[in-house]
């Protein structure tokens, strides 16, 4: 493709040693040491950043041989060549994008049915960004072979199938560069093609060095070209001179060379591992690290498949390897992207569930201790907000300010409040420099410390971000705030931090690297077919037979200069280990790269057999085991308890304990509506209004009955959540007023019976087994003739039950009851599982004489089975034997007692189940005294 | 070379599918088709991988050895290949590998979509929702839903009035959890047919009119008649009392909730027996034992109460279905725009999208008419053009909608008249047991006869029955059961059997030297059901004798029980290949998502109480961390620097410490609760709730293995083979109980004709098309069963032992059952080796197993074998990785937040870069420094840089630097970058500016290192801050100056230059 002149020479380093200490003896040639090495006329081209830094760390290390120090050359990997020499009149990124969205939002879409055959389902900025960031990539293709879409119908050749697309695609082109135009600006794409055809003089430099690069930019070739005019150019090739067919004049391996070599992996079988997933290969690896006294000094590592790489970090460190990823740390993986994040979260909906992932934010954290001074605990910030969720389920930030009652949660949510205007008041940038300072001003930035240290260095990162935002923004004004701080945001996430590396830590080199690694032992992980070489199949835009057509980089391409690296890599230094995965981490099956059935064909059916095998066990499977027991605080029991918590002891004593004596009490981070307990709180203070207005406790009237339980229901709901409801509210609120509903016809229906209502929510204390138990009771009623009087209880659960049902059973599987729990029924062994109504009854018989009877009104879910359910054959020996129970679960408690627990609750009703694996008892390593 | 036919094969269990696939696609290899030009299509990722690991393994053997080389030629029908012809074709396979399209029909279709955004509607690219990610995206939206709080919109208004419908009868009060089952349950459904009227539309269901006229005059009048009627009726005093029973309840029933008492029930089931009697105006209906006759006006009031109570049960069930349709409408809205829109989408939406004729539209707001349609068909044209052959595996299990996908493409090749194209599928209706996931095993028929009734022998149809796998005794077991036609046709009369019988072919061991033994065993309880489990497997001892063993059952959760029980009782090796919550199942895990909750939520006193009880307790007190406010204040640090991995690992690593020295299993899991939360972070979210849920879902499956007996699912287990197999869950009710929820009833083409959310059943039985309809339902579900039974009576090699409680007097329609009636009631002794549990029926040989030498435990060999490391002698040091230091980073001292971000973005890095490379232009100050620099810069300089380079270059303090040395050679080096290694670190960066002093010899004698600072300062306290903070840097600069001249140290003279307020500060006395 491109000529080169009379004044491109190749060099070729041989395999015998590594590439690096021979480059740097190639480029000191002559230097003999006594002043200092220097490079600084030579502008050497390397494949990559990481492969300059290596150069120049050699150079150091060459010239500290001497004593000396070095002056580098200058060291640039062929992208950045061809950014040297563009104007400042380019597009950023940022023009770039937005060029095009106002392109794809302003055009007549059936105008380029090519491109765009359907409209999109909606044509709205998000939509146009997608395809702007494709766009944008495939231009970026394109002019690696100097080419716009413009001329790809021109390149393509004659039988060209899609060239309609292309000359429409060529249009839009134009259109976008119209755009920029008119801002003075240059498209990126077409400003490098130009630069790269430049011939003007570097500065200062006197030769250019093209150093084992074997896949250069197409356009960086012209450019050197072009300098060749004027300077020499020198090619390194790592390669011995006897390989020379194989390489072009710039030292690029030749497809119809490589894909016929036989590639010489000695000891095959040793050397060559295969390992079943990702995670076997990254433990592979890390077991071998783990075998040196200091890695970094003897092996070498390469990472082919991105999705070993977090995986061997993890294994490495857990085996006290440092690693170091010289690609960086992304920008994602920060603390000021976690923050940008909510913030965004912020700009676009203030919802609560927003303001709850900034309230746990450290740095709005440290800005309300800044702000609300010593007295802020975030402990407790942090529980008042979960308990304004669970009381009151505010929506958003306004309805939450409105339910706000302590004090550091309405100072907090002001402060919320002022920085969401802060985020919002003026344009992007003005706003964006605003918050961050109001949530900044007060912190002190130790640069010592790694963590400050990091947060200084993404912060100018993003204000890079933000001034090219703003930039742009005065070119395309089109987007809203909100969309500004999207855009912003996807752009600061693409971006890498760049880190040092932690001593001795072992460096996770891409592919590409490794030609360039010294280390005597390379393995090299996720050699995989796709990967290694890597191949681009698929392409909406570019299949591989239009790139073949166009000159670009194509799968052959790859293959050769892959299958050249390896070779090279293999060739030089006594040891390469390739490590392949037969799946990837979801299961997808993988396959061994091409390049290690690169043998002679007489031994391709072993290889073949050795490579399809299949995968070795990592370990064998370990049976389950416990690592502990769990230890709870012995606390001493309660003096006083509530009747409901006997009913928590029958279940399970030791729950009991944990509820009752520990005090354990979870909070639901994701409440968005009505629990079992709030559904049936609401719905009892508005029935509790019936007995309270005498008007109401004579009413035999359901329609009006209605009226005022529904009204008093929805005066309930508003005192707790406002007038401003949630939909789940809404819904639930429904579901309790048609409860409600149902519930006032029988009332009015139980009235006009003759029972009237005596008292309501009627307190009491009695003692029993020298504890104080305590209640209230809903509802006592008597009947007007007869005098009878009656004990009601509202029960809102689900499904009605009756009162028998609920306060006794059959033993549970594999329950020895305890002897006053027990009693006999009809010959039959029950046991009791609920002491409510005994107590209540006991309660009130050691105040009156009356007969009194118990009973459950319940509001269950279907309408049908609204209705008082009483405990008509509730005996004297039926209550003996609750008393006794009573008695025994009360002297259980005060002793102590809270053991065994019970084995049969199903987990998803017990809200202790995270706490037991195989069994409770079996969990618990002692029980309380 | 011979013809090149279509073909569709059935093969029987263990009859060699895979093997006829891949023959098949070496015989069109031999036929020189390009390996890129074959489709062949799997159905799970695994099957795809083994599927082209024996095409190689294959052409590989025959490629080596000629004996299999021509028995492969001739199996293939190529007779005259040899050796060397499969190894040119294993070379043009492998050579070609990446360009090779063989792997899962869902890959198939991503990729489709991946290379077609534009045409369907995308922009550009798309995500691919896995399945966790695809449940954090719903609640998302359902959150989203949650939160809204302003007035109610109209949309919001009908969706709660839906929610009503849809949940008639059951006041619900959680709506969370009601909706995810809908999703759950309903969402499938609602893809596939969105359209209102599919939904409860009585038009629809009852197209003739519907028998039960929908609540025709009031139910109290009808009540009153029927009372009236009954009081001249010849009744008894039961009778009577049964009826006026029923009437006073009736009063209380509404429809959509279950019937008031027992005696409307029984009335109600009762009448409907003499239903048509009763239209007919007379009836014998059974009324307390006793025959009572229904007429005249009985019969005529009793028909009118009953047609209003199901009239009105039904309608309300329409309604209810209607709520439904509402309720998913409105997820879906949001749903689509915040989700698929936003370009993520799931395996079946990317399915969905593909269909062609747009029947749904996904992701357009209408399905784009013409366009649209045009645009779908352009991609199955350019997709055609380069597949000549399609090979389908597993091909029962092909969706009705996967096949829409790929209906015109497989036509194109089908309709191919120049025989070079090619279209071949295997599978097995008989194992059709993913109909519950859309699998259509009719399709097979179906397809076959399409275009064989238009020409015949279009494709050939070709079954295997020659069982690779099971011995002779076993195959007669399988034929004994399912070759049985009489009893099948007695317990599945209709469709199932007949289906059954059309598929069946007996089967035929093609091992017929591999001893064994099949057998149906007897045990009287699930308890006794697994020990007699345990007992066979201590007798047959089958990993000592090297065979391979599987328990199975039918669900994950008996797998796991009985795997804990063969384990804990039985005393022998035994998983549960069942997927295993490792975040959850352990006490670490426990300990550590309890700990990330207590911090998250201080208020939380269950999970810091839970984590005070474990070895954290000390962990957090050694750390400094007793109570909730130090915990929160690190914890939360912690995430938000480092990421959930990292602090999961921190802790994690922490608990390790004090774990069993021999505890491998934890150190297991706490390897992957690490990988876990790495892939949380991945998904970029910082919610700890969100990472709550993620962890608790999350799920590894557990690791095959060869040195354990293996309990898993029926459904697991299908694909795979093993010795011994036992079957001891195979009990339950009635086969032929449909699924629950909702009746969907599809037109011949499977597009949805109409759903409904079926009353109990007493209220359709008696309605012809629900009737009619739940008869095909029930039999489709009497055939999945069917085929569940052969799947697993069909994964052995040489042994089988089926444990089944004895049908005794249950009338159940069961397995049990089933297995009796095939095989036999009687019960016997059944010897198998040493043991003789009762039984019924048994092939084959008791002592097999003894003939079967022990062989050593294969413990060793699958494990991965190390890498060693590399030999002493071969390791030259010192090579080139030295960590970097870069005098710049080595800034000390602090930063004020506030300057961190500047007020239009710009803070002071940008400006400083600007200033530092005015200043690098300057050589000398020659008098026209400064007129250069204000000239030489183009138009887009910064301003307030220039300024400040201009004001620095004028200051009489700075002369110092920039004045040319008097008498004295000097050179001045301007941003000049240096490496250097210095005490064995490797330090690269550039000096501003050093001015090097030469005395008249050219000998250096002095040198000063100016480093420029844009630091903002205002007071003589800034200064001295910015003096600490630099002072370690500009000493480095001073070390390298004087290694690149050998100047002595107190030669070299280091300053920093403020250019804000124009002052030179010696740093000699600071950086002591
Ligand atoms: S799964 Fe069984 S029947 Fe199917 S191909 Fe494999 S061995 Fe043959």
């Amino acid at each position: 493709m491109v000529p080169a002149s009379a004044n491109v020479r190749r060099h070729f380093l041989s395999w015998e040693r590594p590439l690096l200490p021979q480059a740097v003896s190639w480029l000191v040639a002559g230097w003999e040491g006594g002043h200092p090495l220097d490079l600084s006329r030579t502008l050497v081209i390397v494949p990559t950043r990481q492969s300059g830094r290596r150069l120049r760390e050699a150079l150091a290390i060459f010239a500290a041989t001497k004593n000396q120090a070095a002056f580098p050359p200058r060291v640039l990997t062929p992208d950045t060549l061809i950014s040297l020499s563009l104007g400042s009149d380019v597009a950023s990124r940022s023009d770039a994008l937005l060029a095009w969205i106002e392109v794809f939002l302003t055009i007549e879409l059936p105008a380029f049915r090519e491109v765009f055959p359907i409209d999109p389902p909606a044509r709205n900025f998000a939509w146009a960004c997608g395809v702007a960031h494709s766009f944008i990539r495939l231009q970026a293709t394109l002019a690696e072979g100097g080419l716009t879409f413009a001329e790809v119908p021109f390149n393509a050749g004659d039988t060209f199938v899609e060239a309609a697309r292309w000359v429409q695609l060529g249009a839009l082109e134009r259109l976008y560069e119209r755009h920029l135009a008119e801002h003075g600006l240059k498209a990126p794409q077409a400003a490098r093609i130009e630069a790269a055809r430049g011939s003007a003089a570097l500065a200062g430099i006197e030769r250019i060095v093209l150093c084992a690069t074997p896949d250069p930019l197409p356009l960086a070739l012209q450019y050197l070209s072009a300098q060749a005019a004027s300077l020499p150019v020198e090619i390194l090739v790592f390669a011995p001179a006897a390989e020379g067919i194989g390489f072009d004049d710039w030292g690029r391996p030749r497809s119809e060379y490589w894909s016929q070599r036989e590639i010489e992996l000695p000891d095959f079988k040793k050397r060559v591992h295969l390992c079943a997933h990702p995670a076997a290969q990254a433990e592979q690896v890390a077991v071998l690290a783990g075998a040196y006294p200091n890695p970094p000094d003897v092996l070498g590592v390469g990472v082919a498949d991105p999705e070993v790489l977090p995986l061997l970090t993890t294994a490495l460190r857990r085996r006290e390897v440092p690693s170091f990823n010289p690609e960086g740390r992304s920008r994602r993986q920060e603390s000021l992207f976690r923050l940008l994040k909510v913030l965004v979260d912020l700009v676009r909906e203030p919802t609560f569930a927003v303001v709850q992932l900034l309230a746990l934010c450290p740095d709005f954290l440290a800005l309300l201790c800044a702000r609300l001074g010593n007295k802020f605990s975030v402990a407790k910030w942090l529980a008042e907000l979960d308990e304004l969720r669970a009381r009151h389920l505010p929506g958003d930030l306004a309805a939450a300010r409105h339910h706000a009652r302590d004090e550091s949660v309405i100072a907090g949510l002001a402060i919320v409040e002022e920085l969401r205007g802060q985020l919002l008041a003026r344009d992007f940038a003005t706003s964006a420099a605003a918050a961050l300072r109001l949530l900044f001003a007060d912190r002190r930035l130790d640069l010592a410390e790694g963590t400050d240290a990091q947060l200084v260095e993404a912060a100018s990162a993003w204000n890079e971000v933000v001034r090219e935002c703003a930039a742009a923004g005065a070119h395309f004004p089109r987007l809203t705030t909100a969309e500004w701080w999207e855009f912003a945001l996807r752009l600061y996430a693409g971006g890498f931090a760049t880190e040092e590396k932690p001593l001795r830590a072992l460096e996770l080199q891409g592919w590409l690297e490794l030609l360039w690694e010294d280390a005597p032992h390379l393995a090299i992980a996720g050699m995989n077919d796709g990967r290694v070489p890597e191949s681009v199949s698929g392409d909406a835009y570019l299949p591989e037979a239009l790139r073949t057509r166009l000159g670009l980089k194509n799968n052959e391409a790859r293959f050769a200069r892959d299958g050249y690296i390896l070779q090279a890599v293999v060739s030089c230094r006594p040891r390469t280990d390739c490590l392949f995965g037969k799946t990837s981490t979801a299961g997808e099956p993988l396959r061994p790269s091409r390049l290690l059935l690169r043998c002679r064909d007489e031994a391709l059916p072993d290889q073949v057999a050795f490579l399809f095998r299949a995968a070795p066990l990592v370990q064998p499977n370990f049976p389950w085991r416990r690592a502990w027991k769990l230890q709870p605080r012995s606390v001493p029991p309660p003096q006083r308890i509530r009747v409901t918590a006997l009913r928590d002891y029958l279940q399970c004593p030791f729950r009991f304990y944990l509820r009752h004596v520990l005090r354990m009490e979870s909070v639901k981070p994701g409440k968005t509506e009505l629990d079992a307990m709030d559904f049936g709180t609401l719905c009892h203070s508005a029935l509790e209004q019936i007995g309270k207005q005498p008007a109401l406790r004579d009413c035999t009237d359901p329609v009006w009955l209605r009226e005022v339980l529904v009204n008093e229901f929805d005066r309930a709901v508003r005192g707790r959540f406002g007038t401003r409801l949630t939909l789940p509210l809404v819904v639930q609120g429904e579901s309790a007023r048609q409860r409600l509903a149902k519930a006032a016809e029988i009332q009015a229906r139980e009235r006009a019976a003759g029972w009237i209502i005596e008292a309501v929510e009627t307190p009491f204390e009695i003692e029993i087994g020298g504890m104080i138990v305590r209640g209230k009771i809903d509802r006592i009623e008597r009947h007007g003739e007869t005098g009878a009087r009656r004990v009601l209880d509202y029960k809102t659960s689900d499904k009605a039950s009756t009162p028998a049902a609920a306060h006794f059973n059959r033993p549970r599987r594999g329950e020895t009851p305890a002897e006053w729990a027990r009693f006999e029924m009809d010959g039959r062994l029950r046991v009791w599982t609920d002491l409510q109504l005994p107590l209540y009854l006991h309660a009130l018989s050691l105040k009156s004489n009356d007969v009194m009877t118990g009973g459950y009104f319940n509001l269950p879910k279907a309408a049908g089975e609204t209705g008082i359910a009483l405990w008509e054959d509730y005996s004297p020996g039926l209550k003996t034997a609750a008393l006794r129970c009573a008695e025994g679960v009360c002297t259980a408690i005060r002793a102590g007692e809270f053991w065994p627990p019970n084995e049969t609750l199903n987990p998803e009703y017990d809200e202790f189940a995270a706490l037991f694996h195989h069994g409770v008892a079996a969990s618990i390593a002692k029980v309380a005294e | 070379m011979n013809a090149l036919h279509h073909e569709m094969i059935l093969a029987s269990a263990g009859s060699g599918k895979t093997y006829a696939l891949t023959n098949r696609f070496v015989a069109l290899l031999a036929r020189g088709a390009q390996p890129e030009r074959i489709v062949a299509l799997t159905f799970t990722r695994k099957a795809a991988g083994e599927f082209f690991d024996e095409i190689l393994t294959k052409l590989a053997t025959a490629a080596r050895e000629p004996g299999y080389a021509q028995k492969l030629a001739a199996e293939i029908g190529h007779l005259d290949l040899g050796p060397a012809d499969f190894l040119r074709m294993l070379r043009a396979l492998v050579s070609g590998m990446h360009r090779l399209r063989l792997g899962t029909l869902d890959g198939f279709f991503a990729r489709i979509v991946r290379s077609f955004p534009m045409e369907l509607g995308l922009a550009g690219e798309f995500e691919l929702l896995e399945e966790h990610a695809a449940r954090l995206e719903r609640q998302r939206v359902l959150r989203r839903i949650f939160a809204d709080a302003l007035e109610l919109s109209a949309a919001q208004r009908e969706f709660v009035e839906a929610f009503k419908r849809a949940t008639f009868g059951t006041e619900e009060k959680r709506l969370g959890p009601r909706l995810e089952a809908f999703l759950d349950d309903y969402q499938d459904v609602y893809l596939t047919a969105p359209g209102a009227e599919q939904w409860g539309e009585s038009a629809r269901i009852w197209p003739d009119g519907c028998a039960w006229r929908f609540v025709e005059g009031s139910t109290p009048d009808g009540i009153a008649a029927l009372r009236t009627a009954l009081s001249g009726a010849a009744l008894n005093d039961g009778q009577r009392a049964r009826w006026e029973v029923f009437l006073n309840a009736l009063a209380d029933w509404a429809p959509g909730v279950p019937l008031p008492s027992a005696s409307v029930d029984y009335i109600l089931k009762n009448a409907l027996d003499v239903w048509l009697g009763i239209c007919a105006g007379r009836a014998e209906m059974v009324v307390e034992r006793r025959k009572f006759i229904v007429e005249g006006e009985v019969a005529a009031a009793l028909r009118r109460v009953i047609t209003q109570m199901v009239g009105s049960e039904l309608q309300r069930h329409l309604a209810t279905t209607q709520g439904i349709h509402s309720v998913l409408r409105s997820y879906e809205m949001v749903y689509h725009e915040r989700v698929r829109r936003a370009g993520k989408l799931t395996f079946s939406d990317v399915q969905r999208l593909l269909v062609p004729g747009g029947q749904v539209p996904l992701l357009a707001q209408d399905s784009g008419g013409a366009e649209a349609e045009e645009s779908r068909l352009t991609i199955d044209y350019r997709l055609d053009g380069g597949i000549d052959h399609w090979l389908f595996d597993e091909f029962q299990d092909t969706s009705y909608g996967q096949w829409l996908v790929l209906r015109n493409l497989v036509d194109e090749a089908l309709q191919d008249a120049s025989g070079a194209r090619s279209f071949f599928c295997v599978g097995d209706v008989k194992q059709a047991i993913y109909t519950w996931r859309q699998g259509d095993h009719r399709l097979f028929r179906e397809i076959f006869n399409h275009y064989n009734g238009a020409m015949a022998g279009k494709i050939i149809e070709r079954h295997l029955v020659d069982s690779f796998r099971s011995g002779p005794a076993l195959i007669e077991m399988v034929n004994a059961v399912f070759g049985n036609q009489t009893v099948l046709k007695t317990m599945f009369p209709g469709e199932a059997s007949e289906m059954w019988a059309r598929e069946w072919r007996r089967h035929v061991s093609a091992v017929p030297q591999r001893t064994g033994q099949a057998a149906l065993l007897h045990a009287p309880n699930e308890m006794e059901r697994w020990i007699l489990v345990s007992e066979l497997l201590k007798e047959l001892r089958p990993l000592e004798r090297g065979l391979s063993c599987a328990v199975l059952v039918q669900t994950n959760e008996i797998a796991r029980d009985l795997a804990e029980f063969l384990r804990k009782d039985g005393a022998m090796p035994a998983v549960a290949e069942s997927d295993l919550h490792v975040c959850i199942d352990n006490p670490l895990g426990a300990a550590v998502l309890a700990l990330l909750q207590a911090a998250a939520h201080p208020g939380d006193t269950l999970a810091w109480e839970q984590v005070q009880m474990t070895p954290l307790r000390v962990v957090l007190l050694a750390e400094g961390i007793g109570a909730p406010e130090t915990l929160s204040e690190r914890v939360l640090g912690q995430i938000h620097t480092n990421g959930f991995e990292w602090v999961v690992e921190f802790w994690l690593r922490k608990l390790e410490a004090g774990l069993g020295g021999d505890d491998a299993f934890s150190r297991e899991r706490s390897g992957q609760m690490v990988r876990a939360a790495a892939e949380f972070d991945e998904t970029g979210s910082n919610d700890v709730s969100e990472f709550g849920e993620f962890m608790e879902r999350y799920v590894v499956r557990d690791v095959e293995t060869p040195t354990a007996v293996r309990v898993m699912t029926v459904h697991k287990s299908k694909g795979l083979g093993f010795d011994v197999v036992l079957l001891p869950d195979l009990e339950g009710k009635k086969l032929a109980q449909a699924r629950d929820g909702l009746a969907v009833h599809k037109n011949a083409d499977r597009s949805v004709d109409w759903v409904l959310e079926l009353p109990p059943k007493l209220f359709w039985r008696q309605d012809e098309v629900l009737a009619r309809h739940m008869e095909v339902a029930e039999a489709e579900t009497c055939y999945e069963k069917l085929a569940l039974l052969y799947v697993a009576m069909t994964r052995a090699k040489r042994a089988m032992y089926v444990i089944t409680q004895a049908v005794g007097s249950s009338k159940s329609q069961n397995y049990p059952r089933l297995l009796g009636n095939a095989l036999g009631f009687e019960t016997k002794k059944i010897q198998v080796g040493r043991i003789a549990p009762e039984g019924t029926w048994s092939s084959g040989d008791p002592e097999w197993h003894e003939e079967v030498k022990t062989a050593p435990a294969r413990s060793e060999d699958p494990l991965i074998a190390r890498i060693p490391p590399l030999e002493p002698r071969l390791i030259q040091i010192p090579r080139t990785g030295h960590p970097i230091r870069r005098p710049t980073s080595e800034t000390k001292g602090f930063v004020r937040g506030g300057h961190l971000f500047g007020v239009d973005g710009s803070a002071g890095v940008d400006f400083g870069s600007a200033v530092h490379a005015l200043l690098a232009t300057v050589e000398w100050d020659d008098g026209m420094a400064a007129f250069t620099l204000a000239r030489g810069k183009g138009s887009s300089m910064n301003d307030a840089a220039l300024a400040e380079a201009l004001a620095c270059l004028t200051a009489p303090e700075l002369a110092i630097v920039w004045n040319r040395p008097i008498n004295a050679m000097s050179e001045v080096w301007r941003e000049r970058a240096f490496e250097v290694v210095l005490d064995g670190t490797w330090i690269s960066g550039v000096f501003d500016r050093v001015i090097v002093v030469h005395d008249t010899s050219g000998k250096v004698v002095r040198a000063s290192v100016f480093d420029f600072k844009t630091d903002h300062v205002e007071d003589e306290t800034d200064i001295w801050n910015a003096r600490v903070r630099h002072s370690v840097q500009i000493a480095t600069y001073c070390r390298v100056v004087s290694v690149l001249t050998g100047l002595a140290l107190d030669a070299i003279e280091g300053k920093m230059v403020l250019t804000g307020p124009c002052r030179v500060v010696s740093m000699r006395s600071a950086s002591g």
